[in-house]
């Protein structure tokens, strides 16, 4: 892009007078209409496996104490074939901790095991590997590829969305922590509108974090047709949920009846709908709340400072409050301070819980207190960020409208904040296409901020002013900007109109400088500093929040610019029926009412599902195979009984994964040996019956932290910012990242390496760490030379055998002793004699100093290293 | 074809008894490691072949064909005045007046073929290549047009031509991937993904060779060769006792012999890269000596396509250096930028069509020219050309392709298509075409569909066939 637009009113011209990006009037492509599924056909199709309810099969009678086994067992049975023996106690020990923490047992955990393996001591180990902080940084990972967990949002120029990590670390804690699977997905479908959120010790809000899940999404900067734009991200986060949470491809029934399973076209808009009335938001952990004594003290100081210099406050009379704006002939309000309960939104505590009437000091934040303080106020109501302070954030949204006027008229004052006109949900608004959109406020003089909206007459928009911190969505100055902290903004009215000039304004009345030198003024002053320094601002993260409620229609062929039926809000018809969740959701987007339905007891998927996505992770595949599709053409499940009565597990006892993992991992099956036998030549030829283990390589991020683990190199610290990749590692491009880190990635795990669509960490890329774009349950298991080469000669690789070379030898002082460490260390077991032979000869031929660094890059690159057996 | 999403075929214990190489360098094991450097050792033919390579010179940021092929006469003539047709929207939104074309044009070689003087070259080779005036797009902004050019699919995600190809016949080298990007200095927006792989094996991605450094990450061995040698020949070793003492499985003996390809590929891509052995004739033919850097970086890449067909790889893809006007994409200083570009790419492209050609090369290699969407004929600003997906210009050569041909035709400014429309699915089957597969049966397994190339679009243009 070489330069910017210069000429918006053409473009803006243009983009009104093409037809094909207007939005289409409700039903007028009626007569196009997808035909929806019949009830013989649904009925049909509803039959399918995957939507019957749990089965309540008990584990099969027989010798078997373990309920796993004996449902493995008797499959087995039926072929002529029987589960492994026992693989040796090593082998059974670092497949432990690779699947429960994703690191290495230490020598010592070794020791401690394998010298007396017996059942009561693999069940203390497992409760402790349950129990690690690292269990969390594991399985996290897991989850973070099905919600394509990404920090940017892709696209030209890889914005940033902001404070993305805060969403990595609630993972890692609510898995951790054991969090009810079911609680944890209601969080990620509406944790933004529980009435009793999950809060930390410190108070602070968890399950709103979990909404931010819908926002690693590619979002574009300059789309030609936003509606389109628009509709491709609401597929991708849908898509997302159906496969996460429901394993249903949804994704299929967008431009017509799904063509194999039992989702017509009307579940995917009505599931849609519940989306459209969301929006994005930076949302605090812990807002100060505006009903608390002490945010109250802080307005009632706001009202002392005014008294003191001599301006009352107006009468609270119960009177109406006016915003001093004349309306003409056509201009309609779409919102006015003046009717606090005209559909605002507000979030973070700024704004308090109500417009404010009378003047405000707006001066710097309270940690520069002598400069240019002053008193200011807009006649009549006015929304503002800082009733209780300027330090404190917010962003205040009007209800959704439909443009059917070409201007936009909004009353507003503010410094270091914004104001955009959100069209279509695209949050992105920039130059060269959509500057018009989006306003900076600079100067804190109240003024009408006039939008030409003649482009987008017929879309759907709403108006979001903002003061806070954390950078706006694309903004050009990205990566981990920060907005200054003592900005605000203040917005009065919104007038939609067909008047190019905005409405007569009573003039504001003049800024009030304070006279710091009057003792009264001064000691109010300063009293009401400490009043707002009473409560820290609060973090933020991307969230979901409630927008204006709204029941879609079907888009006839997927194309959103041709509607077709109402699409009434709903959950799977095939699960719930056809019948709406419109008035559950009240005037809202229903979201709460959506994860009530995806909850539902008749609901067999999410359970399903989950202990599907465990069993993968322990075995290398799900007793479906297929782990984001239970549908027609995905795979049909292996053992239906034991995948039932594992999701019943689950139910039962409390949704708690960490039960069903104990469950497997002390299961004969989990812990037998991998070592292929008669079976795998005739009756169980792809292991599909489990009859051993299987051989799983280690995943990419798994791998390097094991790397660092042998090397005595992890940083253990948990969570935080990411940590950027090294600057050799970035390629020239647009969007690269301003910031740089260091080549070995500080020693912290690899789930706190910075995720960037745009710029993937080339040694986790080597090793199949996937692009997140979509669910992904499965990861693919590639054997390229890429990875051998990263083995072999990547400087991070070779920096960490050096470091475990340094350490056996510090430890030993004689060879054989060196190499018994390093196996220990590199594989959880002694050399033996033939490898032991083979490592002295080598060490023997190269004797020099690099001999044991060598030969500890050769052990690092062996399949024993990079596999579990 | 059908394919699980997760399924990889490992060779079998048998095939690796029967091949089983016992040490580095030993044994090419093309045969084993269909799997890994492309393909999913099948080699999937529908029809006999008519090309086995591709060679695509992407041409970043979309060049004017009004300019360089297209030519117009109408617009020159209006230069100046208000455009006469209905504009589409823009990108930029900074509709100028018609813009006649920058450059005099004239007909080429015995087809007659209308080049610029841009290309001075290129207008030698007039008889071998195959234009399409008449491409269209979907998007009008890079990264979507970039993401369907090359994966057929305006979003990310999807496996680009080349990672399909690899996947479907495999490399014939046996110590090269089967897809390889010539990486001249710009990744285009939309990154990497636009040679990704996609839900395809992650072994049919696109490896990028860097012209500057070293051109594959970690290619280099670390160390003195002969002890690198020795340490892999240890871990080989070990990894053999291991697998003696605790049994074996094609998961972790493909993980050795991938690491023998890694090996060979530590000394094939120095090879391939090291240009000594070419002629003083040839070198000054592609521009290795130019006195325009770029020429030269692109000349080098140029050579390399020649030298990576000759080995059996599937696809390499060429991206432009960096020429400091933006890629082809010329919002302002349209002349400025199309001189740069054309110099950097006229004569290595030139001098890369006559060296297939002399080797024999080209009738089996398809080289393609073009980029994601065109340019329009009227100005953005006072000299510059906005996005313009609805006409534009690719061409051919080589691989079955009709030398001299002129197919489709768009309007009196080279605006919108009038006349043969060609989508870049129908370019995509017709590609496909050529190597022997049809794309409506060449499709994958997942999220549940059987997806392909050309989604559910695409006709093989026969006319532009042999």
């Amino acid at each position: 892009m070489a330069r910017t637009s210069r000429n918006h009113l053409a473009a803006r011209a243009l983009l009104a007078a093409t037809a094909t990006f207007a939005v289409p009037a409700l039903g007028q492509d009626g007569d196009h209409l997808p035909p929806d599924l019949t009830g013989e056909e649904m009925s049909q199709r509803r039959q399918h496996w995957a939507w019957q309810p749990l089965l309540d099969a008990p584990p099969p009678d027989g010798v078997d104490t373990h309920p796993v086994d004996a449902f493995l067992r008797a499959r087995l049975h039926q072929v002529g074939a029987a589960l492994s023996p026992a693989a040796p106690p090593d082998v059974q020990l670092r497949r432990l901790w690779f699947d429960l923490v994703g690191l290495p047992p230490p020598p010592d955990a070794t020791q401690r095991f394998c010298a007396e393996p017996s059942d009561e001591a693999w069940r203390a180990e497992v409760d402790r590997l349950l129990a690690s902080p690292h269990y969390g940084e594991r399985q996290a990972r897991h989850w973070l590829d099905l919600v394509r967990y990404s920090e940017t949002l892709g696209h030209e120029f890889d914005y940033e969305l902001p404070n993305a990590w805060r969403y990595r670390d609630y993972v890692v804690r609510a898995l951790n922590d054991d969090v009810p699977f079911d609680q944890f997905v209601r969080e990620h479908l509406a944790g933004d509108l529980l009435p009793a959120p999950r809060r930390d010790a410190a108070g602070n809000d968890e399950s709103v974090i979990a909404t931010g899940a819908f926002w690693f999404v590619e979002q574009a900067h300059s789309p030609l047709d936003v509606l389109q734009h628009e509709a491709d991200r609401l597929d991708n986060q849908l898509d997302t949920i159906g496969k996460a949470v429901l394993g249903v491809t949804l994704g299929c029934a967008r431009c017509h009846d799904h063509k194999f399973d039992a989702i017509p076209a009307r579940d995917y808009y009505g599931l849609l709908g519940f989306l459209q009335g969301s929006r994005y938001v930076q949302a605090p952990l812990r807002p100060w709340p505006a009903d608390s004594a002490t945010f109250r003290a802080a307005l009632q100081a706001q009202r002392a400072l005014a008294a003191a210099a001599g301006l009352a406050a107006p009468a609270d009379d119960g009177a109406a409050p006016d915003d001093g704006v004349t309306l003409r002939e056509r201009d309609r309000v779409v919102a006015t301070a003046a009717r606090p309960d005209d559909g605002w939104f507000v979030t973070n505590d700024g704004f308090g819980d109500r417009p404010w009437r009378g003047p405000l000091c707006l001066d710097q934040a309270p940690a520069a207190p002598d400069s240019a303080a002053q008193l200011r106020a807009l006649p009549g109501a006015f929304w503002c960020s800082a009733v209780a302070g300027v330090a404190r954030e917010g962003t205040l949204h009007s209800r959704s409208f439909a443009v059917d006027e070409r201007y936009l008229h909004v009353r507003a004052a503010g410094r270091e904040s914004r104001i955009k006109v959100i069209v279509d949900g695209f949050y992105l608004p920039r130059d060269p296409i959509y500057g018009e959109l989006h306003r900076v406020l600079a100067d804190g003089e109240p003024r009408w901020l006039t939008f030409d909206l003649g482009a987008w007459r017929g879309h759907r928009a709403f108006v979001m002013a903002i003061d806070q911190r954390a950078p706006d969505l694309g903004d050009p100055g990205r990566d981990r900007k920060r907005y200054a902290d003592d900005g605000w903004v203040a917005v009065q009215s919104i007038v939609l109109s067909p008047h190019a000039a905005p409405p007569p304004t009573a003039a504001p009345p003049p800024a009030l400088a304070l006279d710091l030198a009057a003792p009264t003024i001064a000691a109010a002053l300063a009293h009401l500093h400490e009043r707002q320094r009473a409560w820290p601002v609060s973090p933020t993260v991307p969230a979901l929040a409630d927008g204006t409620g709204r029941d879609g229609f079907v888009h006839v062929r997927g194309n959103p610019h041709r509607a077709g039926a109402p699409a009434p809000r709903r959950f799977l018809s095939a699960i719930a029926g056809a019948a709406t969740l419109r008035e559950a959701a009240g005037d809202g987007c229903g979201r709460l009412a959506l994860a009530d339905a995806v909850l539902d007891d008749d609901d067999p998927l999410p359970a399903r599902v989950c202990v599907n996505r465990i069993w993968h992770h322990l075995f290398g595949r799900g007793l479906v195979r297929s782990v984001d599709n239970l549908g027609a053409l995905g795979d049909q499940p292996t053992h239906p009984e034991l995948l039932d009565w594992l999701a019943r597990q689950l139910r039962e006892h409390g949704w708690s994964q960490k039960h069903v993992l104990r469950l497997i991992v002390t299961s004969a099956a989990y812990r037998q040996d991998s070592r292929r036998g008669p079976a795998d030549v005739d009756v169980d030829p792809e292991n599909v019956l489990l009859h051993r283990q299987n051989v799983r390589p280690l995943e990419a991020e798994v791998l390097r932290d094991a790397l660092l683990a042998v090397a005595g190199h992890l940083d253990p610290t948990m969570g935080g910012p990411s940590i950027e990749q090294p600057r050799e590692a970035i390629a020239e491009a647009r969007g690269a990242p301003k910031q740089y880190g260091p080549a070995d990635g500080g020693g912290r795990r690899s789930i706190y390496l910075a995720v960037r669509r745009n710029f993937p960490h080339p040694m986790l890329l080597a090793f199949d760490q996937p692009t997140p774009f979509a669910c992904v349950g499965a990861r693919n298991r590639s054997n390229v030379p890429a990875q051998a080469l990263t083995m072999s000669n990547d400087a991070f690789v070779r920096a960490r055998a050096e470091e475990l070379a340094t350490l056996v030898c510090a430890a030993a002082p004689a060879a054989p002793a060196r190499i018994d460490a390093l196996y220990r260390r590199c594989f959880a077991r002694a050399p033996s004699d033939a490898e032991l032979q083979r490592c002295l000869g080598f060490v023997g031929e190269h004797d020099d100093a690099a001999a044991f660094a060598d030969l500890a890059h050769a052990l690092l690159g062996t399949t024993g290293f990079r596999f579990l057996r | 074809m059908t394919t699980p999403g997760d399924d990889r075929r490992a060779p079998t214990r048998r095939e690796l008894l029967r091949h089983a190489a016992n040490g580095f360098a030993m044994l090419p094991l093309a045969h084993l490691l269909g799997g890994r450097n492309g393909g999913d050792g099948t080699q999937l033919r529908h029809h006999p072949a008519r090309a086995r390579s591709v060679i695509f010179l992407y041409m970043d940021g979309g060049p004017s064909a009004q300019d360089l092929f297209d030519y117009k006469p109408r617009l020159a003539r209006e230069h100046g005045e208000p455009f006469a047709l209905p504009m589409e929207p823009t990108q930029f939104d900074d509709n100028g007046a018609t813009m006649g074309p920058v450059a005099r044009f004239a007909q080429r070689g015995e087809s007659g073929q209308w080049i610029s003087d841009l290309l001075p070259h290129l207008c030698t080779a007039a008889d071998k290549l195959c234009f399409v005036r008449s491409m269209v797009a979907e998007f009008s902004e890079h990264t979507n047009a970039n993401y369907f050019l090359h994966t057929g699919h305006g979003l990310q995600g999807r496996p680009s031509m080349g990672a399909w190809i690899g996947y479907g016949l495999g490399a014939e080298a046996d110590d090269l991937p089967a897809y390889v990007v010539l990486n001249g200095g710009l990744i285009p927006p939309g990154g990497v993904d636009n040679f990704h792989s996609g839900f395809l094996p992650a072994h049919c991605q696109g490896s990028r060779f860097a012209m500057r450094g070293e051109p594959l990450a970690n290619l280099r061995p670390l160390g003195d060769p002969a002890r690198q040698r020795a340490r892999l020949q240890l871990g080989a070793d070990l990894d053999r006792l291991s697998l003696a003492e605790r049994g074996d499985d094609p998961a972790l003996e493909a993980a050795i012999h991938n690491a023998e390809l890694a090996f060979r590929m530590q000394s094939a891509v120095p090879e391939l890269m090291h240009l000594d052995g070419e002629s003083p004739r040839l070198r000054q033919l592609y521009g290795l000596d130019d006195d325009y850097e770029h020429t030269r970086t692109f000349a080098r890449q140029c050579l390399l396509a020649r030298r990576l067909v000759e080995r059996g790889v599937r696809f390499v893809e060429l991206t432009c250096p960096d020429t400091g006007s933006d890629r082809w994409d010329q919002h302002a200083n349209l002349e400025r930028g199309l001189r740069r570009n054309c110099r950097t790419v006229d004569r290595p492209i030139t001098a890369l069509l006559a060296d297939l050609d002399a080797r024999g090369l080209l009738d089996e290699t398809i080289v393609l020219f073009g980029g994601e969407f065109g340019r329009t004929p009227f100005a953005q600003g006072n000299d510059g050309r906005d996005h313009n997906p609805f006409g534009f210009t690719m061409w051919m050569a080589g691989g079955g392709f009709r030398g001299g041909c002129s197919h489709g035709e768009t309007d009196e400014y080279g605006y919108k298509v009038v006349a043969d429309p060609v989508s870049i699915h129908d370019l995509h089957a017709t590609i496909l075409w050529q190597l022997g597969i049809d794309h409506e049966r060449f499709t994958y397994r997942f999220g549940g569909r059987d997806l392909r190339l050309t989604d559910v679009f695409g006709k093989v243009q026969r006319d532009l066939l042999c």
